[in-house]
């Protein structure tokens, strides 16, 4: 009877805990002030309606469980913050998120629609790049056809800025191999 | 010292690029106040502190602090007009100057982008804490030439007010900034259940997974519908985009009939301080195109009459 129980309980050993990504999660963050009380998931509005449990994803990052990285869960905190405002160990979940997502993205795990709006920040210096019907209304309200941000200027000719952002920022890690498979299919 | 009653008009994205009269119903009202207002030559995205701090939290810093150096070279403050690129730039304004290393790594990788260096010289704001603290509602009473009488469901935003240890501008579990400005207006609040959720968009879950997005729009929708206001009010181009798109969306894929005009804060005002209908811009909108608020033509005229 007791070897049965045995069987079914899945136990964590010291050989599944990750030591570096937990220290590095700690130094970033306040996880290890987390009591696993539940007021975060209890206040998480995408968690009502999705699968989202951030207690157990704080579960997960103290047990130094490195498949958290891969749990598409992580990517469905709409960062309202509410968790932040309302835990009683100030454990900040949201910004512990926004960390774990950092290491996922770092391992390539980053959904393409994410990619694309990179793209859009690196090719415009905009996340929304404007369009021929927008400049149209610009004007019919009296404003400059373009607005004098950096795209502006790479109209003009003069990319520099653009260029610098496309070269030093956001330099993001190859698609995984597994997904280009996928896609060809 | 920064110039007084001037700012860094701070555009981003979608209000430039998708909701243009709202830029222009916010330089309209900040210059009947009295206020100047400075182009950002150059600027950049904020970067959107959803989808690019999840990214790289360091390079999110870098972009950010590019916008801000633009305007400390100005010598203003920041204005903006967004909750997300409030969140962003006032998180990252803030979190520079007390974080002496980060701003260090920020200023080494800044030198990649030009001529910039991060100095802490200046605070960022959002029109709606500029019109309800400092205009007030005292202040841009015998501004406005009518009144707007109607019944608006504010919508406040998450990055406006969370995390309140960062933002220090009032209690993001019953704010009243909005309302008590309004009431001048002639708007009436009207209280709907979970007011204070998140439309569902931001974090970029929307780009990641928008049936999950769509989902939670759709209950803040059936609350917002049974509370019958004549539009919605809100104070971010983010969410003033959700809500337009998304209420068309369920329209079209789950049957609803939902038609609630989408009004942002500073087309609210400039409305009411007298901007012509055709530049608050709602025929452009995709919801309650026709609405031309409950106008009432009274004040001034018939005073001085």
């Amino acid at each position: 009877m007791a070897k049965t129980e045995e069987n079914r309980r899945e136990y964590k050993t010291e050989q599944d805990f990750d030591k570096e990504f937990f220290k590095d999660i700690e130094r970033r963050s306040n996880i290890w002030q987390c009591i696993q009380c539940g007021t975060c998931t209890a206040s998480c509005e995408s968690g009502r309606w999705t699968a989202l449990k951030t207690r157990s994803i704080l579960r997960k990052v103290v047990l130094g469980d490195l498949s958290v990285l891969e749990d598409p869960d992580i990517w469905l905190c709409t960062t309202c913050y509410n968790c932040y405002e309302r835990c009683p160990r100030d454990v900040r979940p949201t910004d512990v998120i926004m960390e774990l997502r950092n290491y996922a993205t770092k391992r390539g795990n980053i959904s393409p629609n994410h990619r694309a709006v990179v793209g859009y920040l690196k090719n415009f210096g905009h996340a929304v790049p404007i369009n021929d019907e927008i400049r149209k209304r610009r004007v019919e309200l009296g404003l400059e056809e373009l607005p004098p941000t950096a795209f502006k200027y790479k109209q003009e000719g003069d990319d520099k800025d653009l260029k610098k952002f496309e070269e030093h920022l956001f330099d993001l890690p190859p698609v995984k191999e597994e997904k280009k498979k996928g896609e060809e299919k | 010292m920064v110039k007084e009653k001037t700012f860094s008009f701070f555009l981003g994205c979608i209000m430039p690029n998708r909701y243009p009269a709202i830029e222009k119903a916010t330089k309209f009202v900040m210059k009947k106040l009295g206020y100047e207002i400075l182009e950002m030559e150059r600027a950049t995205c904020c970067p959107a502190p959803g989808v690019f701090r999840s990214f790289n939290k360091i390079d999110w810093m870098v972009a950010g602090a590019r916008n801000l150096c633009i305007a400390e070279k100005m010598d203003a403050d920041i204005l903006t007009v967004c909750n997300g690129c409030f969140g962003t730039l006032q998180e990252i304004n803030k979190h520079l100057k007390e974080n002496e290393e980060h701003r260090e790594i920020v200023n080494e990788k800044l030198k990649l982008l030009g001529d910039y260096e991060f100095k802490g010289t200046i605070d960022v704001r959002h029109v709606t804490e500029v019109l309800g603290y400092e205009v007030g509602p005292w202040g841009i009473e015998d501004k406005i030439v009518r009144k707007a009488n109607a019944r608006a469901a504010i919508h406040y935003g998450c990055h406006f007010l969370k995390p309140t240890r960062i933002r220090e501008i009032e209690s993001s579990e019953g704010p009243t900034i909005i309302e008590e400005f309004i009431e001048v207006l002639g708007v009436e609040s009207v209280r709907f259940k979970e007011q204070l959720t998140c439309c569902g968009a931001g974090g970029g879950v929307k780009a990641y997974d928008a049936k999950a997005s769509d989902t939670i729009f759709e209950e803040k929708m059936k609350n917002i519908n049974d509370a019958e206001p004549d539009f919605i009010l809100d104070i971010c181009p983010f969410c003033h985009l959700e809500y337009e798109t998304a209420q068309d969306q369920l329209n079209k894929n789950k049957g609803c009939n939902y038609d609630y005009p989408v009004i942002h804060l500073s087309q609210l005002v400039a409305f009411c301080m007298g901007l012509d209908r055709e530049f608050v811009g709602l025929q452009y909108q995709l919801m309650g195109k026709d609405y031309n608020f409950g106008l009432e033509e009274v004040t001034k005229e018939e005073e001085a009459a």
